[in-house]
């Protein structure tokens, strides 16, 4: 706890230190990232299920948003909640389909994999609405209310801040969640479902609650993410993106917390950092990874210590 | 009567596992449940805890039908149930297991309200650490509170299983051969929690294949041979019962 406080007092002052906009925007990106993998580590380290779904639900509600914001001109907060709305309207069906055929491991994943896959099919075809592959560019920005007033988020130093405080707000609720009675749950989902069944515990609703609200806080970080980068593509939801997003918590480690924001650092910043051709990096992106999945199987959060658990 | 099973069924395919079983179980009885390998007596327990869906007959808790319950309903209604192999939560530790099995009681103590324990810090679970340690101790599992189960010894393990379902403060416990695969030291220990409980007022189904260690513990049996219900009563008169020495111990008579 202490460790987290601090690292969030450091991140916070960081713009006092550099003002170099692309080391920012390298931050950015990894905050929203790293909010991306926690949350997607909150379904998949949780109760083990591999939702191949997650990078749907990001896309989903950026969609939502970008177009009730740039069709209907409609404003952000309220375009924020339709958004991240959908987002649970969906998850809750897919979450109904899967847990209801009672769908574990390879074939949740594979199922997961195609529905998410549906979903962007069917966002690229609707070239009207959509814009199709193109994807729909946008200048408008979020307005957030503070102390000294309304401001537009648009400078790289706004959004450093905002894009923190989105990481630490859903890093602190999953982590809530963890340390409860209800991530006990899911953890014994996880680890024996049947005994979980005779102890009370509704297997079907908490696998429900964990796949929605995982994939809500995927559609909350999408929304920003869409508004960050002014732009929105059906790539949003592609299933590559949902791998990345898996390479990021088994990179960093998977069942805590701090090991998705460590692998989503790392994977966000590696590209930037290592200034090689595009090919290359790919190649050593895939190196990294392999290595770390086959030496250190638990991710490089174990390198640093033992987190601690609720269950 | 606290559980009432009549003319229960359960076939897979062609196979009859369970036929037209009747029985019933008042509260503070101890039933023991006899019958050789592949009898039906597992799928039985099954049947009551919600883990088979039967193909005829009913089971009634309190009187009400449970046929059609999903087990984490049944558990909550007031039945648990332990395995013939160990089920456990691997990686976890003794006290994890515990807390995990508070959930019922959680659920019994605060209802809905337990949501909003979620808004503090606290871990609302601290408030039944003094049950769960009553329990560990009752189980002898007091000196492996922090041990991974992982690193118990089979008996342990076993007894980890009946702490978690007591953990859950049942009414009527379902117990799957508690007892094989345990050493002599480890089946009196587990005699005298059961006995312990007995006199508690715990209600019990006992499957076992120890005779002698079932008929000391539940005055009251029944026998299953091949899916069917063959003898019920007093212990000692179900042991002697001809069919039942015929089916299961092997004893034939001219």
């Amino acid at each position: 706890m202490k460790t987290a406080i601090f690292a969030v007092a450091l991140a916070a002052a960081a713009p006092a230190v550099t003002h170099s906009d692309s080391i920012l925007t390298i931050c950015i990106y990894a905050f929203l990232m790293g909010a991306l993998a926690v949350s997607f580590n909150f379904i998949f380290g949780l109760t083990g299920q591999l939702s191949l779904f997650h990078a749907a639900a990001f896309g989903l509600s950026a969609y939502v948003s970008v177009l009730l914001v740039t069709r209907l001109h409609w404003g952000f907060w309220i375009s924020l909640i339709l958004a991240v709305l959908a987002a649970v309207i969906v998850a809750a069906a897919v979450a109904t389909l899967c847990f209801r055929f009672k769908l574990r491991e390879f074939y949740f994943a594979i199922v997961t994999m195609a529905l998410s896959e549906i979903l962007r099919l069917w966002i690229q075809n609707w070239y009207e609405l959509t814009n199709g592959t193109l994807g729909i560019s946008f200048v408008q920005k979020p307005e957030i209310w503070t102390p000294y007033g309304y401001i537009t988020v648009s400078s790289s130093t706004s959004w450093y801040f905002v894009s923190l405080t989105i990481l630490v707000a859903v890093s602190a609720l999953c982590w809530r969640l963890q340390q409860s009675w209800v991530g006990r749950a899911f953890s014994a989902i996880r680890l024996n479902e049947q005994l979980a069944e005779t102890m009370g515990i509704d297997v079907f609703a908490y696998k429900f609650l964990n796949f929605v609200l995982g994939s809500a806080l995927a559609g909350l970080v999408g929304v920003f993410y869409a508004f960050y980068t002014g732009f929105v593509e059906p790539d949003y939801l592609s299933v590559t993106q949902s791998l990345d997003i898996v390479a990021m918590v088994l990179l960093g480690g998977v069942n805590s917390v701090a090991g998705p924001i460590l692998g989503a650092f790392i994977l966000t910043a590696l590209p930037h950092v290592i200034d090689m051709g595009a090919e290359v990096r790919v190649i050593l992106y895939g190196v990294v990874l392999i290595v770390v999945i086959l030496a250190l199987p638990k991710g490089l959060r174990s390198l640093v210590g033992r987190e601690r658990h609720a269950t | 009567m606290l559980l009432e099973v009549r003319g229960i069924t359960k076939k897979f395919g062609g196979l009859t596992a369970v036929s037209k079983v009747s029985f019933g179980v008042e509260a503070g009885e101890i039933v023991g449940i006899f019958g050789p390998n592949g009898s039906g007596k597992t799928t039985l327990l099954n049947l009551i805890m919600g883990m088979a869906e039967p193909t005829g007959g009913d089971i009634l808790w309190k009187g009400v039908s449970i046929v059609g319950h999903r087990p984490f309903e049944i558990a909550q209604h007031g039945i648990a149930k332990t395995f013939q192999n160990p089920q456990l939560f691997p990686e976890l530790s003794v006290l994890d297991h515990m807390k995990i099995a508070t959930h019922l009681r959680l659920k019994r103590k605060l209802g809905a309200k337990r949501i909003l324990t979620l808004s503090g810090m606290r871990d609302v679970v601290g408030e039944f650490l003094a049950a769960i340690a009553d329990v560990l101790r009752l189980c002898r599992l007091d000196q492996y509170t922090d041990r991974p189960v992982s690193s118990l010894s089979y008996g342990a393990e076993k007894m980890v299983g009946v702490a978690m379902a007591l953990t859950c403060d049942p009414e009527l416990l379902l117990l799957d051969e508690p007892t094989s695969g345990l050493s002599q030291e480890e089946t009196v220990n587990l005699e005298d929690v059961l006995r312990g409980l007995g006199t508690h007022g715990v209600t019990m189904c006992v499957i076992d294949h120890r005779v002698r260690f079932l008929s000391r513990l539940a005055p009251k049996a029944i026998a299953l041979h091949h899916g069917s219900l063959i003898a019920s009563g007093e212990t000692g008169a179900v042991l002697r019962d001809e069919g039942v020495r015929s089916a299961y111990l092997g004893i034939h008579h001219a």
